[in-house]
């Protein structure tokens, strides 16, 4: 066993060699048995390893340089590849909607970040990387999840119900007003896994921060007065940010005199 | 699809447009009342030329009623009371409970109640309810699109007689039918290969009209 300060038991190189031999042994299962996911296992490992050892040593090099535009630089960077995620993850959605996603993925990942870490945290300089990088990436890759969740239900909700926004616009609606009862729906929709997650909590898991902290050596209260932050920070995060790229983006399903683009008149199709 | 097509509507007027499947009368109906992407033309409304009405605005005044009737959750009463929550009808008087009540009778559904689930209602209903809900807005011009394709004679029925009160409130009436003649209309045009041509003609003035091209 190898100690280090702060009472945290290193993994070294043997550790990692044990822990890799589980998912040999899988891997061997899954040669005699012929399940097929081999393959998917071995490149899964290898990106494990190649992505958080990259991830250790940048972060260890961005902690040591302690420069405020690395750590806006970073969080920029995250957002950027948040954005690039969530298109992907939302076949539904009409294209171009990229600068909307950035700009609610942005807004939520800085405003709430620095909303902890400044106000409520109080840490000193204001973008000390150990506490704003790990705090923005749960920011900003939960938000993630829920928004892509809102957007996706948004447009399938629009288009499974594309007599009703007819009904609605031809009695008058605006797309606004049209388009409502789907918003509403998709705003649930992306609330529900950190709703979900909230709830379980405590009861059916330890939330991953807390579980570290544990790990760390930091007494299980004060993990709990940080974990219960990040929840609160992820909610708020998730709901700010679902309900910004909604309103940016529903309007890019109607024409500009207010009529629904059902499939097979939009021009991107 | 549609190209060179000409219509106008006289006031109390009920015209008919019949045709083969496909040959663009729900387009041509959806282009009458703005809700057709990409159309071009020349709409007028009494004298109005459709660009001088907001979208919406004219849609309050010439208001489609889709071939699938939509309601959306809640009671009837919502359902019923729901243009009047839109913005573009925002302070204009809501109809009471009674005139609701005394509307529902009026197509043989005083048995249903305000209070009834909208989800819970039967396809004949549904189209009734739809129905009404426009007709109560009196816009100037009414367009159907089918309104009695899929209902049952009793329900097709009580569909004609409000259509046909209406009109004899003086309300225009353009409808898009696949079945044989119920007599309501003064006028049945064919629309068929992208042309609209006089099946059998009525005599009325235009006193409003509307033209697309």
């Amino acid at each position: 066993m190898n100690e280090a300060a702060g009472g945290v038991i290193v993994i070294g190189p043997w550790q990692l060699a044990l822990a890799t031999l589980f998912v040999v042994f899988v891997g061997i299962v899954s040669v005699r048995l012929a399940l097929g996911i081999t393959k998917d296992l071995a490149i899964a490992t290898v990106r494990t390893y190649v992505q958080l050892l990259a991830l250790g040593f940048v972060l260890r090099w961005v902690f040591g340089i302690n420069s405020p535009w690395l750590v806006l630089g970073i969080l920029l960077l995250m957002v950027l590849m948040a954005s690039r995620i969530l298109i992907q993850r939302s076949p539904d959605a009409p294209r171009g909607i990229f600068a909307s996603v950035f700009i609610s993925q942005a807004l939520t990942g800085f405003l709430v970040t620095f909303a902890v870490t400044g106000v409520i945290v109080q840490v000193k300089p204001w973008y000390l990387p150990q506490y704003v990088i790990p705090l923005a990436g749960m920011v900003i890759g939960n938000s993630m999840t829920g928004i892509a969740l809102a957007l996706e239900r948004m447009f399938a909700d629009l288009d499974a119900r594309k007599d009703e926004v007819l009904a609605l616009t031809a009695l008058g609606a605006t797309p606004w007003e049209a388009s409502h009862g789907a918003i509403r729906l998709a705003l649930r929709a992306g609330l529900i896994p950190t709703i979900n997650s909230m709830a379980a909590a405590g009861i059916v898991f330890i939330p991953g921060m807390m579980s570290g902290q544990i790990l760390a050596g930091a007494d299980p209260v004060t993990a709990t007065g940080y974990q219960i932050v990040v929840m609160l920070m992820v909610a708020a995060a998730t709901a700010l940010g679902s309900v910004v790229a909604l309103v940016l983006t529903y309007r890019r399903r109607f024409t500009p005199d207010g009529v629904f683009l059902e499939k097979g008149m939009r021009p991107d199709s | 699809m549609l190209d060179g097509v000409s219509l106008s509507v006289a006031a109390g007027e009920i015209v008919d447009i019949v045709g083969p499947s496909g040959s663009g009368k729900t387009t041509f109906l959806r282009a009458l009342a703005r809700l057709l992407p990409a159309a071009s033309g020349e709409l007028l409304l009494g004298s109005v030329p459709a660009e001088k009405i907001p979208a919406t605005e004219w849609r309050c005044r010439v208001a489609l009623q889709p071939q699938k009737p939509a309601l959306t959750e809640g009671d009837v009463r919502a359902n019923l009371l729901l243009p009047w929550t839109l913005r573009v009808r925002h302070g204009r008087p809501r109809p009471s409970d009674a005139a609701l009540a005394e509307a529902l009778a009026s197509v043989g559904l005083d048995d249903i109640g305000l209070d009834r689930d909208a989800a819970r209602l039967s396809v004949g209903q549904v189209a009734r309810v739809a129905l009404l809900r426009v007709t109560l807005t009196t816009p100037d011009v009414l367009l159907l699109d089918e309104p009695d394709a899929a209902l049952d004679d009793d329900s097709a029925l009580s569909v004609a007689t409000l259509t046909r009160a209406f009109a004899e409130k003086g309300g225009a009436v353009v409808r898009v039918r696949h079945h044989r003649s119920d007599g309501l209309a003064a006028r049945r045009l064919l629309l068929e290969g992208g042309r609209l041509a006089v099946s059998s003609a009525g005599t009325a003035s235009p006193a409003r009209e509307e033209v697309v091209s």
